[in-house]
């Protein structure tokens, strides 16, 4: 569940956040903050979201630390379980995507593949805060 | 060139402390100096990256800078950074971890206000509000900011010492089918669920429920 993915985050946040140097760039948030989003291009993002954690971000982001380590997989399994139900909207057609949301998206891939994968997947992973805070606030 | 030459000693301990999110730098003088040593204080948006210098912690010999108003956007991230410097040498600049104001506040109890009539007791509880600029600014409570704000609610009974808990997502309770003309204290804490936070309980607040007039 999204708490689930929020305690694993936090307990690893200061380390991963200690691991992107880069100030000047941001994945999810520049230029067009995510909060700027509409309220009905939400699910797609969302969706779209999931997908690039999971199939761009977990992958690449081994640490030296055992105990990080594990909570990254405890996190991307969390993020496997709630990608599953949103597959599920998408596929009964509750998770339009719209012009918006597919230009955000691309501006969000446009943002990680300016940096190396380890990176960019490195940033993406401390910028889950920012991901978690928007789909928790009110639409 | 006019370079300060850099081989004075870190600032230590760098954070933001924040409640309610007033948004307070502080840190800990470099270690061995004693008076005279000089800070200045520079603060960036993620995701811009560019640095700006405070203007009002230049060269200043306190230990903290109050970066409430430069943090105010809680959809942002943000970093600071600080340098100190005596007798024309000065530091390396310190920087804080990523702040984050939403996750990163700490929240004061609520406000309690208690009434009673002769069998219950009514609670009306009152979340604080997020910092402003100026008195004259309208003020924004905790609970537009943080859809997920409850309280817990603690009622002690103080002839018999029993205690109820109450967990409730509107700011009124009323507790029935209490003994008349006894002391109640209330006392309340503030949780949210996402993210996850908790204020401390409040002082308490005691009321005695009327008198039985029957009686």
């Amino acid at each position: 569940s999204v708490a689930e993915i929020r305690s694993g985050f936090t307990a690893i946040k200061a380390n991963i956040q200690a691991r992107d140097p880069i100030r000047t760039l941001s994945i999810l948030s520049y230029p067009h903050s995510l909060h700027k989003v509409k309220s009905s291009d939400r699910c797609c993002i969302t969706h779209h979201l999931f997908n690039f954690y999971v199939d761009k971000v977990f992958k690449h982001c081994k640490t030296e630390d055992l105990y990080v380590n594990r909570k990254i997989s405890s996190i991307a399994n969390s993020f496997l379980s709630v990608r599953r139900r949103l597959q599920q909207c998408h596929e009964q057609n509750q998770c339009m995507c719209g012009q918006e949301s597919t230009e955000k998206f691309n501006q969000i891939l446009a943002n990680y593949e300016r940096l190396n994968v380890t990176s960019a997947a490195m940033k993406s992973l401390g910028e889950l805060d920012i991901l978690l805070n928007w789909m928790e606030k009110s639409p | 060139s006019g370079e300060l030459h850099c081989s004075f000693p870190n600032p230590r301990n760098v954070r933001f402390e924040s409640i309610n999110m007033k948004n307070v730098l502080h840190w800990s003088a470099p270690e061995g100096t004693g008076d005279g040593v000089l800070y200045k204080v520079k603060y960036s948006v993620y995701g811009v990256g560019k640095w700006i210098r405070k203007t009002e912690c230049r060269n200043i010999n306190r230990t903290w800078c109050d970066l409430s108003n430069e943090t105010s956007d809680y959809e942002e991230q943000y970093y600071a950074s600080i340098k100190a410097c005596l007798n024309g040498m000065c530091s390396d600049w310190m920087e804080t971890t990523r702040f984050n104001p939403l996750t990163d506040t700490k929240i004061d109890p609520p406000v309690v206000s208690v009434s009673s009539t002769e069998k219950s007791i009514s609670i009306i509880l009152t979340a604080p509000e997020k910092w402003k600029r100026s008195p004259e600014e309208e003020s924004v409570s905790l609970v537009q900011v943080y859809p997920g704000l409850q309280y817990n609610v603690s009622v002690l009974n103080k002839k018999t010492k029993k205690r109820w808990f109450f967990s409730i997502s509107n700011n009124t309770l009323v507790v029935p089918w209490l003994e008349p003309g006894t002391a109640y204290c209330v006392s309340a804490q503030i949780h949210v669920t996402t993210p996850l936070l908790y204020s401390g309980f409040s002082k308490e607040y005691c009321i005695a429920t009327l008198k039985d007039k029957t009686a």
